[in-house]
């Protein structure tokens, strides 16, 4: 590391285990010391993978793990720690607390000993309001913040988006709040408390659901109809799937798409020349999709992945291949920037691919190091 | 209560972002009391302000709740950045920023003459966030795309799937609503914080491919260990069971159970079943549970069915099983008592709108709520953001509309 980084000399107390674990690894990649504060069975992250007897869930939790914890060191809460813990408390920028996790019940202690620093406290449902003692899990939350109805196909149940979104959603909102409330109190000299409630990051994050209710009455639904343009959908293509995404407001995309079908001689341009496909309103009901469905679909199984995505480069239309992880990490864009990082996990004794920076910054500001040793 | 949070207060963005994600991101910086100048242009306007919802469906550039739920509090002005009075405009206002942003494609800024290099002759300590799709190069870096397709490329559409092989992705535009624009909004008070420390401004690039990946993190170190694809298990889970969304009574309503302990389980079964059911030892231990998922899931299935979604939620709840109600955007606007309760819902009024709902940002700091303000009518504050912060004169402003740079 060859620059200063953000949060050098900042302290930031890290008490939770899954909404807010990802916040603080972002302040920890830029700077930051975080110190995890965990009994000595483990934080509930930890225990999770330590005492799980199935392999499946264990590897996951244990990636989970090894994912949100890099960058950060850990404290083992016992007797013989207890002045350096409380003299981290009483010194530290900023301290995260989970409902459940340790500490969670302390919040006015800890912001009597130590009224600088921005506590943020992290839960389901936040720190007031009817249903703050309700159990909850990535499912329910998705459940009741909306987002698991938006998705999926309407003849079947919603779906919930994977790999446990609603703590990424949590934790990337309390980071910026937290930031901010930082940025705040080191100008004058006065700590924050910032709840953050799981339920309301995923109901912020609905894309515009709520006002076509609140302006329009309408209820979006999970397959789109009224809402998605015909195109935004998924093709078989000749090797796996991929995804359009050409209404009349993106630009170029249909124009060249509709000139790409006229040009390669398939019989789809016929209807798709026709002028009602010039009718926004209309592309959006269940017969303009089931009619874009029957001639898309017959022209864009003869190509390839890789065939796609040239031509949606060339032709500047908004398509692209639905890569599995995989692919994802063969990417060529991504090899071209360096994005994946090598990090040794000691579960694994071994190198082992991590994702990047989500940013790039033009000074050499953001590092990665592996998470603190877990023995397992 | 609502309370005006000024966290930014004294920072000023200079904001070229349009769509859904940029705009999301610089939301952040409007809401916490910085002076967010929107730049817009008459000519291409906003594809947001276009596309709707509008207030009772009646269209209108100053009537479109996406535009305003990601505007609130910004000031707009219209500028025509291709002539070259307008440019000469935009870097009047880039130097008296601290920040500047897009959301452009590669180079757009550059053939502009307000890329960073341009910039920083002027404001060395800028802050300029850039945020295409795939980053500002590299041999797919011109690659156009929207929320979905970068769902599709970084893997998420592929796990969003019921079953293997049989992608159905997220809904919406998942990555522009929190990965990407959060993701932009940190990096930005990181670089403010790292200027207070050491004076220098600098560049971010946000390739919103990456930022996403990074929400995807576990499914990468899963296949740099085992060579393997993770497999999507739709709403099950690898270490519970049951664990899924389940049809009740009326038409289209689901509830979300999830039997996270033994003792959950024997609630959920005494419930659905009576002692018999509890008592199943073939039903009792995770792994057995697991091993049995269809026939549970028929078991919860069938009571679900009899119930409503209110009745099945209050009941489990009651006998503390994990559950929820799969809400829709009407159940949470207008039956959800505790978000009610937390006044995340505030009204706002707007000259063309009236009074409309909107979504408090998702924290409650020091007790209160953030006091939004109301998104800007197109051009509002071109006027005043000349005369006030660029030192135009009147005359100077009337010249610079007949010569048509304003719009």
């Amino acid at each position: 590391m060859k620059s200063i980084q953000p949060y050098t000399g900042v302290t930031v107390l890290d008490f939770t285990y899954e909404l807010g674990s990802y916040a603080t690894r972002l302040f920890a990649d830029l700077g930051a010391t975080v110190i995890r504060i965990e009994l000595e069975e483990g934080a509930a992250d930890r225990k999770q993978f330590k005492d799980s007897t199935n392999p499946e869930a264990r590897f996951l939790a244990e990636n989970t793990f090894a994912f949100r914890n890099a960058s950060k060191s850990t404290l083992i809460f016992e007797s013989s720690n207890a002045e350096i813990i409380e003299s981290h408390l009483l010194k530290a920028d900023l301290i995260f607390l989970e409902k459940g996790g340790l500490f969670f019940e302390k919040i006015d202690e800890i912001r009597q000993k130590n009224s600088r620093a921005i506590i943020t406290y992290l839960s389901p449902y936040g720190l007031n309001g009817p249903n703050i003692d309700l159990e909850a899990n990535d499912l329910t939350l998705q459940a009741a913040g909306g987002i698991a109805w938006m998705s999926g196909r309407a003849e079947v149940s919603p779906l919930r988006l994977p790999l446990d979104q609603s703590a990424m959603m949590t934790s990337v909102y309390a980071a910026v709040a937290s930031a901010a409330a930082f940025f705040d109190a080191e100008k004058n000299n006065n700590g924050h408390l910032i709840d953050v409630s799981a339920q309301e990051c995923i109901a912020h994050s609905l894309q515009n659901a709520l006002q076509v209710y609140d302006l329009e009455g309408r209820i979006s639904s999970r397959d789109g109809e009224g809402t998605r343009d015909a195109t935004e959908d998924i093709f078989l293509c000749k090797d796996g799937h991929m995804l359009l995404a050409s209404p009349l407001s993106l630009g170029p995309s249909w124009g060249s798409l509709v000139a790409w079908i006229k040009e390669a001689g398939h019989p789809a341009f016929d209807t798709l020349n026709q002028t009602h496909w010039l009718d926004p309103k209309w592309r959006k009901t269940a017969n303009a999709k089931k009619e874009f469905r029957k001639e898309f679909a017959d022209f864009i199984i003869q190509y390839t992945k890789n065939e796609i995505m040239e031509h949606a480069l060339k032709r500047k239309i908004v398509m692209s291949p639905i890569n599995n992880i995989s692919e994802v990490i063969g990417d060529k864009q991504l090899a071209y920037r360096g994005y994946f990082k090598e990090l040794k996990i000691n579960n694994y004794d071994k190198m082992v691919s991590y994702p990047g920076a989500p940013y790039q910054f033009s000074e050499d500001i953001w590092s990665i190091s592996s998470p603190p040793y877990f023995s397992v | 209560m609502l309370k005006n949070i000024n966290f930014l207060d004294g920072i000023r963005v200079a904001d070229f972002c349009w769509a859904g994600a940029g705009p999301f991101c610089t939301k952040v910086f409007s809401d916490f009391g910085a002076e967010v100048i929107k730049v817009e242009s008459t000519e291409r306007v906003d594809s947001v302000r276009s596309g709707g919802p509008f207030k009772d469906g009646i269209p209108g550039i100053n009537r479109s709740g996406y535009f305003a739920s990601r505007n609130s509090g910004k000031k707009s002005i219209t500028i025509d950045l291709k002539s070259d009075e307008g440019r000469k405009l935009a870097l009047r206002l880039i130097e008296k920023s601290d920040v500047m942003t897009n959301n452009f494609g590669p180079g757009v800024m550059q053939r502009l003459g307000l890329g960073y290099e341009d910039v920083i002759k002027i404001k060395p300590d800028i802050i300029d966030l850039s945020m295409p799709m795939y980053g500002q190069d590299g041999p797919n870096s011109s690659l156009l795309g929207v929320g979905m397709t970068i769902s599709a490329v970084s893997g998420l559409t592929g796990l969003t799937a019921y079953a293997s092989a049989d992608p159905v992705g997220p809904g919406t535009h998942y990555p522009d609503h929190a990965a990407n624009p959060y993701h932009s909004a940190f990096a930005i008070l990181s670089a403010l914080r790292h200027r207070r420390i050491t004076g220098r401004g600098m560049k971010i690039d946000l390739a919103q491919v990456e930022s996403t990946v990074n929400f995807l993190g576990p499914a990468i170190i899963n296949f740099a260990v085992t060579g393997q694809d993770p497999r999507p298990i739709g709403n099950r889970s690898v270490s519970q069971a049951p664990h899924n969304l389940f049809r009740c009574k009326e038409s289209d309503s689901w509830c979300a159970i999830a039997a996270q302990s033994e003792n959950e389980w024997l609630a959920l079964a005494n419930v659905i079943g009576g002692q018999g059911l509890a008592n199943n030892p073939s039903f009792h231990g995770v792994q057995n549970r697991l091993d049995k998922t269809q026939e549970i899931e028929s078991l919860v299935s069938d009571w679900t069915r009899q119930h409503t979604v209110s009745e099945a939620v209050s009941i489990l709840q009651k006998v503390g099983v994990t559950t929820a109600r799969v809400a829709c955007s009407k159940d949470l606007l207008t039956d959800d008592l505790h978000l009610k309760e937390r006044e995340f819902w505030q009204k706002i009024d707007h000259p063309e709108m009236g009074i409309t709902t909107f979504t408090s940002p998702p924290y409650v700091i020091d007790g209160n709520r953030l006091q939004l303000k109301r998104p800007p009518l197109i051009g509002e504050h071109t006027d005043a953001v000349l005369r006030d912060i660029l030192g135009c004169t009147d005359e100077e402003i009337r010249s610079l509309n007949s010569a048509g740079v304003l719009k």
